[in-house]
């Protein structure tokens, strides 16, 4: 009646992608101090098999933001110019938090519907062991 | 030779339907950030029945004709869901998501539950327990 693996795989695929988000605002909040260093952005998109879209998500390549760094004025810094400016990273704290966020809310839902399921494939297997 | 009675016929038909729901349910809260996803959704299982019903009936003249059983399952459609769509392209709210995981997993046990009690019933004119 119920083909388990289907939604098993979508709410996986879901939690793969997620996750892969998270660990980009992860890395991006631990460097959110380092000189020069630029935001990194993943996007997601349907997969695709034989042309076809399968209906699962996977995150796609990694992209850098290429929004112009700030310059900072601190001449005793090490990497300061001449003129006493170093570039700082582009990374909004309030952003990655907010994404983050928003990437653990999307993992739970996957994770609820992943429970979900094997609860159905669990409730129809009782059928058979009656 | 369950397939001829009506109860588990329904029964297995609406459990058909709710996996294919659950499957567009499962997909949307996947794609819930995909840019330009649109979310799905299943026709409700009694508009499907009712299209097949409303079908014109075969007439039997002969006890040699083959009669239409009374419905068949018509094929779900899957229909879009209408909703907010955000400045991304993606329609997919979470929260009704979740509503409809919730009606998925009923109309699951529902289903399920129709079966049981349909074997109970054979059970006991079988005469055990």
């Amino acid at each position: 009646m119920t083909d388990p693996i289907s939604p098993l795989r979508l709410a996986a695929s879901g939690m793969r992608a997620q996750s892969e988000r998270l660990r980009h605002t992860a890395e991006n909040m631990a460097n959110a101090d380092t000189p020069g260093y630029r935001r990194k952005l993943v996007t997601f998109e349907q997969a695709v098999q034989f042309g076809r879209s399968t209906g699962e998500v996977e995150a796609g390549r990694m992209r850098l933001d290429q929004s112009p760094l700030p310059r900072v004025f601190d001449p005793s810094h090490p990497m300061a110019n001449d003129e006493g400016y170093y570039e700082a990273s582009n990374v909004d704290l309030v952003i990655e938090l907010a994404d983050a966020r928003e990437a653990g809310r999307s993992y739970e839902a996957n994770l609820r519907m992943f429970e979900q399921t094997r609860q159905m494939g669990a409730s129809l297997l009782d059928l058979l062991r009656r | 030779m369950f397939e001829n009675i009506e109860m588990m016929r329904m029964a297995r038909a609406m459990g058909q339907h709710v996996s294919q729901r659950h499957v567009l349910v499962a997909r949307n809260i996947a794609n819930a950030d995909t840019p330009g996803y649109r979310a799905a959704d299943m026709q409700p299982f009694a508009e499907s029945y009712r299209r097949s019903a409303a079908g014109d009936p075969l007439r039997t003249t002969s006890h040699r004709h083959l009669a239409l059983p009374e419905w068949s399952p018509g094929a779900p459609r899957a229909i879009q869901a209408e909703g907010p769509v955000s400045p991304n392209g993606n329609s997919v709210s979470l929260e009704e998501e979740m509503v409809r995981a919730a009606e998925v997993k009923r109309e699951h046990e529902l289903s399920l539950g129709i079966y049981r009690s349909a074997l109970d019933l054979m059970r006991s004119s079988l005469g055990r327990r």
